[in-house]
Parts: C-alpha cells; structure tokens; sequence
C-alpha cells in the first residue's frame, strides 16, 4: 500500500509573516497558498476513530523551486552528514527508499525536521524558518522512492 | 591491664585484617580485569592450556543473547570468578557467576542512558567495554556519562557527566583506571567536537583535570619545562597549526585504547581525525589531530607528542592502541611503542621522547611513500592529497576505515616476538565540499566510497615483525577483518571475521588450527581466563555493527523502515551474517 497525504490546495488570502505559520496552525487567515491536513493514515485509532486532522500551512508550495532550494539546504545543514548525499541513507535512516519510521506525509516529515526524533534527530525548528523546511520536505519528497522488493535473494 | 592488651591484640587484629581485604581485590593472574589486559595493551595471556597441538578441540561451553542489535565492540572483563559484559546502547551491564551451572546472573546494572547518543554516534552504537579497579566496573555510557559500578553488588556508585551530547560528543571508548584516576575521552570526529580527555577521581568521579587534544598551550595543558615533542619546536602548537579559531570545531576524538607505562609514569593514547573533513577548511597541519599523546595520568601534563598524519585529509585517525614493549631496534634494546596506524603504516617509536624509530607500510599505502624517519613527517604523493578544491580524488589507499581500524586492537606475543594483526586491503574515493558547522549536526564535508584493492581478498590477518617492519605470515581473509586479536602464552592466537567465524591460528606458522561460526560477524575482541575449575577459557562477542552495520545487509534488522542494499563492495557478505549479540565462551 502506498500511503498518500491528504493534500489540499488552496488560494492563499495573501502573504503572510513567516513566524506565525508554526505548524498545526488552524488560523486560515495565515495560509500562503496550501493547507496539508496530516491524517494520521499509518496510527492506530482507540475505539477505531481517527483524531480530527491537523491542518498545517505549506508556506512553500507555492514556489516551484522548493525542491531545488531543499537539495541545497539539504546539504547546507548538514542532513547529508546523517542521511547521506541524496538521502539514501547512513548513519542515518534512508529517505529515498518509501519505508518511513515517522510518518511520511509531507506534515509527518515537516514535524520530524523541525521538532527533531528521540533517536538523535536534531530538531531544525530552531534555526530553519518554516518556509525552509516546507522547501526542504518539497526536496525529500521529489525523491525517486524505489520499488519495494522485500525479498533479497542470492540464488 | 589484661583488657587493655586484648584490645591492643584485637586492633592489631584489624590492621591485619584490613589489608587482606583490599588484597582481596586485586585481581589473579587468570582473570582479564582490563580492556587491554594489562597496561602495555599486549591483549597477552599467560595461559597455555590452549596448544597448537589441542586447539581443534576447542567447543562452545556456554552462549548468552544480549538483547542488542548494535555493533559488538570491546570485550569482557573476568574478575574473581565473574564475567561482566556491557552492550552497545542502552549499555546494560551484566555480571555472571562463573562459579555455577549455567553462569546465571549475579546481577544486571542498567543505566538510563539518552536516546539521542544512537543518532549523535558516528558509527553505531558501540561500546568497547569496562575497565576494573579497587572493586568497581567503570565504564562510559553512550551519552556522555562515565559509571563506577561496585563490582559485588551491582550498586551504582558514581555517575558523572563528561560530555556534552548536544555539542556531539559521545563516549564509546573504554577507560583506563590508572591508581586512582579514570581516563576517558569522547568521540564526536564528525561532529565538530573540541577533543579531549578528563581524569576523574576514582572514588568520587570528580573530574580532576580537562586536557584538550588541540588549541592554545593552556586547554591542551603543554607546560614549558615539561612538554617536548621530538621534532616540533616552538609553543602553541595546538593553535598556530590551524587558521584562526578553526581548532574550536576541529574535532581531535578519543575513540580507542589507552595504554600505560608506569615507569614513566605516562599514558598513551590515540587522537582521532580533523575535522572537518574538506581539508581546505583548515590549512596547516591540525595539531595534535592523528596523533598520539603521552602525558602524565596524576594531573594531565602533556610530555610529548607525534602527528603521525599532520593535515590529515583522508579521516585516518590515530586512535589506534599503542603497544608498549621493549624490543632490539639496530642491535639496541629500547624501551618502544608499537602503533598500527589507519594510514597503513606500522611506527615502532621510542615512548620516552617520541621519536620514530622505523615506519613501514603492513598494507598497501599511496597517500604516502615513506616516513621520513629525520623528520617525522610523510612524504607525501601530490596526486592523492584531498579537498574540495581537488574535487574527486580516486583510488587512495587504504581507506577511512584504516589499513587496520582502531576498533579491532592488535596484540604481541613476547614468546614470537611479533604482533598479530586484523587488517583491510581497500581503496577510496574521496570527494571533499565545502561545509560549516552547525552544532549538534555532522561536520564532514565529504562523499568517499570504498572499493577492494588489487587484492581480492578485503582483509587479511597477519603477523608482524615491528623490529624490522616486515610481515612473518598472512591469513588471507575475503571481507576485510574487523576484530581485536588474543595471543598466549600456549603459542596460540584468536581472531574473527566479519562473516562470523572465530578462529584459532597457530602463532608461529599462521595455520589455522580450528574455527566456529558464532552467529553474527565478529567486531569484538577475544579475551582468555582462569575458570573456576582452573581451565582455561576463551570468550568473544559475536554481533556485527559498528561501521560494518551496513554490510550485514540491514541497516537496522529491527526497523522494517530502513531496508537497504547492502554495500556493493561486499554485497555476499549478507549471506553470512546478521546483526545480534551473543557472548561465546570456548573450551577444550
């Protein structure tokens, strides 16, 4: 099963302040041009219903040099350094290979980028500007994922 | 009066008593008490039940699952009749009574250690293991924390921070109790650290001095009178070999084995690479980066130092052990270290002032043709040097992971006079681009992959002759060798391979006398010791990992989401191996 974020795109009202479009912002008037609703697709619901989506703001979907800027902030922050040139993986986990630990919609990866994961995930939130990281999700998620052959075989 | 002179006997009594006690806690001349075994870090064993003649009898008496899937580096400790083992992250540490069927637990320690460390840590999860002293099993923690732990009841009894996990440094090296200072040092190469090593108190854990590896006289604590490189001159060597502050990120990682001579009263240890890793970042030779530093353990003093690498631009720190023995150089006996470098050249060195003795390259080097021997500096091949102003240099040989890696420690046998060797023939790539640091984030600049040398066989195990710098024999392996090696005294040594067989080699001839597949490919370091029943036994941790985790054909086997290729260089290697630690005791 190929998993899909939910997406959904909107006209944005107007430009806004890049600080005010923290994630899970409900505030419509702070859309640039994109609401991305996390659906929780790959949790398990209590009682079988899933928590009310979150909508969070892609402040760069609308520039369509978002996944260009992303391969270089990529390399600028030193991702590379973990995930490897291409994100195909080293000490960290591979991003190219369509198999997520957190989660793989654009709203999953936007959250593990700015507010890191316990297993030595920095969290960017602190030195990256929304926009740059939704560029940065625009990079990873313009990557080939390749097919998933789950058997290896030496035969 | 009678009652006075009842009490001066009772006390006398206790005085008596007293000393028995402490005695108590020295450790036997069958037991493994530290990594190294001993403070020259021979990994030599007097036992000699063990023969070339019996050796093929050798069988499992014994196994044990440790739960973890992370690279099994290090080594058991055996101390009065119980085995202690710490795992790689979370670092549990399990004490075993050898004195019983089974070898059930005494007891198990497990420490809260931070999660952070598993991404924060270059190169897995490691820990190469603890170090026993005056009753306690101290050991580092992976997120920068060193424990004493009372070695009878599994209490803790300290626990001190000595590393900042944020700034990227990790703590996987093995301390060095040496009298009543622990020495540790952090590993964060890849991460801009500023290196370092701490003496702490062994009662308290106090830390009672702070040496930097780099940086001005003062942090490195190189004081006039006291510090003397043989063949540098001048002060501030720390600082003026970098450009501006560049030193503050400049990496310099304690990552391997200490060793001690206590005749001079001087520890030996290992300083990783520069960083970062684009070697234009950071013209001039990066002192004392790929180095080995002595000072004195009371108060840190730095008395000398050599840069085998100085602008090392190819990763190869020089945390490897020294070995310190003496050996016959030019018909004179000397009191010498014997050092396996990562940029494939074998230093014998003189270790009371630092100067070199012989270099010779034990596999097959092209960064370098010699070691000027007048001045200690390689003379080095133009077309191999790195940076990002070089783009893609090919073919350099051997490759960031070593002609013999710091984590698999070499070791000597008196009775041969060589040294026993687990060593890798590959070449590199290596592509350098311009990066900047940004804390708690890697610092490394750098695209490199590996590739077999002209060889087809990617590891060898090798005995070698450092008095003349010359090979007496060679195991050809097919994957490079990755564990530590045990010499003894019955003129039989031990090794592993990365597809999981534990051999036994005849340490003369180099015949293999016997092997076991143990499960998982081997990165850890056999130990041998007394049991109870006074026979003797070896011991090695199974569990591959460290930076060969990719080659066991899954990056992590209990995360379905990060399923990788394996490497292509040693693509077969996954058919042989998985990741997982198991303890292996052996016997006749």
């Amino acid at each position: 099963m190929i998993r899909l974020g939910i997406v959904i795109l909107v006209l944005a009202a107007g430009a806004c302040r890049e600080e005010t479009e923290v994630p899970a912002a409900t505030n419509a008037t702070g859309a640039e041009n994109a609401i991305v609703i996390a659906p929780h697709d790959d949790r398990i619901f209590a009682g079988g219903i899933a928590p009310p989506a979150e909508k969070v703001v892609n402040s760069a979907a609308r520039d369509a040099k978002a996944a260009d800027v992303g391969a270089t902030l990529f390399t600028g922050m030193n991702c590379d350094g973990c995930h490897g040139g291409g994100a195909v993986g080293a000490v960290g986990p591979s991003l190219t290979d369509g198999r997520w630990r957190y989660g793989g919609a654009d709203a999953d990866i936007y959250r593990s980028i700015a507010e890191g994961r316990p297993k030595g995930m920095p969290a960017f939130g602190g030195v990256l500007q929304p926009a740059m990281i939704w560029r940065l999700v625009a990079y990873i998620k313009s990557l080939p994922a390749p097919k998933d052959v789950p058997t290896e075989s030496w035969q | 009066m009678r009652r006075s002179a009842a009490a001066l006997a009772l006390s006398i009594a206790c005085a008596f008593v007293a000393p028995r006690a402490a005695a108590q806690t020295a450790a036997a001349p069958g037991d493994w008490t530290m990594p190294s075994k001993d403070f020259a870090a021979t990994r030599y064993s007097e036992l000699s039940q063990i023969t070339p003649a019996n050796a093929k009898n050798l069988h499992p008496v014994w196994t044990f699952s440790t739960g973890t899937l992370g690279g099994h580096e290090g080594q058991p400790l055996v101390v009065h009749n119980t085995m202690y083992v710490v795992t790689p992250y979370p670092n549990v540490l399990y004490a075993f009574d050898l004195t019983k069927e089974g070898y059930p637990l005494k007891w198990k320690y497990r420490p809260n250690v931070d999660p952070n460390s598993i991404g924060i840590a270059c190169c897995d999860v490691v820990n190469r293991g603890a170090v026993y002293a005056g009753g306690k099993i101290v050991y580092n923690l992976l997120d920068g924390h060193t424990v004493a732990v009372d070695a009878a009841s599994g209490k803790e009894l300290w626990m001190t921070k000595i590393a900042d996990l944020a700034a990227g440094e990790t703590t996987p090296m093995a301390p060095l109790i040496v009298k009543d200072r622990v020495l540790v040092g952090a590993s964060g190469g890849e991460f801009g650290i500023l290196g370092w090593v701490k003496g702490l108190d062994l009662a308290t854990g106090k830390v009672v001095w702070t040496a930097t590896n780099i940086g001005p006289d003062s942090l490195v604590l190189a004081k006039a009178g006291t510090f003397k490189a043989f063949y540098d001159k001048g002060a501030q060597l720390g600082q003026t070999t970098w450009p501006a502050d560049t030193w503050k990120h400049g990496g310099a990682p304690v990552w391997g084995w200490m060793s001690y001579d206590p005749e001079l009263d001087l520890v030996y240890y290992g300083v990783g690479n520069p960083g970062p890793y684009n070697a234009d970042q950071r013209m001039g030779d990066n002192k004392w980066t790929a180095s080995v530093l002595a000072r004195h353990p009371g108060d840190g003093s730095l008395v000398w130092a050599y840069q085998f690498t100085p602008h090392d631009s190819w990763d190869f720190d020089a945390a490897a052990e020294m070995i310190l023995v003496d050996l016959k150089i030019g018909g004179k006996m000397r009191k010498t270290l014997v050092h396996f470098d990562k940029n494939g050249f074998e230093y014998t060195m003189d270790r009371a002032t630092g100067e070199v003795l012989l270099a010779e390259p034990y596999v097959k080097v092209n960064w370098a043709s010699k070691i000027d021997l007048a001045t200690g500096r390689p003379v080095l091949t133009d077309s191999k040097q790195t940076g990002a102003s070089r783009g893609n240099v090919k073919d350099i040989c051997p490759t960031l992971e070593g002609g013999k890696s710091p984590a698999s420690p070499v070791a000597y046998s008196p009775r041969t006079g060589l040294f026993y060797a687990s060593t890798n023939s590959m070449c590199m790539d290596y592509e350098a681009v311009q990066t900047a640091h940004l804390k708690g984030t890697p610092f490394m600049g750098i695209n490199s992959p590996y590739h077999a040398g002209t060889d087809p066989n990617m590891g060898a195990f090798i005995a070698w002759d450092a008095t003349t710098g010359k090979r007496a024999w060679t195991i050809k392996e097919p994957f490079p060798v990755w564990s530590g090696s045990l010499a003894t005294r019955g003129d039989v040594v031990f090794y592993g391979t990365l597809d999981g067989w534990f051999k036994a080699a005849n340490a003369k001839s180099g015949e293999v006398l016997w092997k076991f597949k143990v499960g998982s490919g081997v990165v850890g370091d056999p130990i041998t010791y007394t049991g109870a029943d006074g026979k003797q036994y070896v011991a090695i941790y199974a569990g591959i990992g460290g930076d060969w985790l990719l080659l066991s054909g899954d990056y992590k086997s209990d995360d379905p989401a990060d399923v990788r290729d394996p490497a292509d260089f040693a693509r077969n290697l996954a058919r042989h191996t998985s990741q997982g630690g198991i303890v292996w005791i052996f016997a006749l």
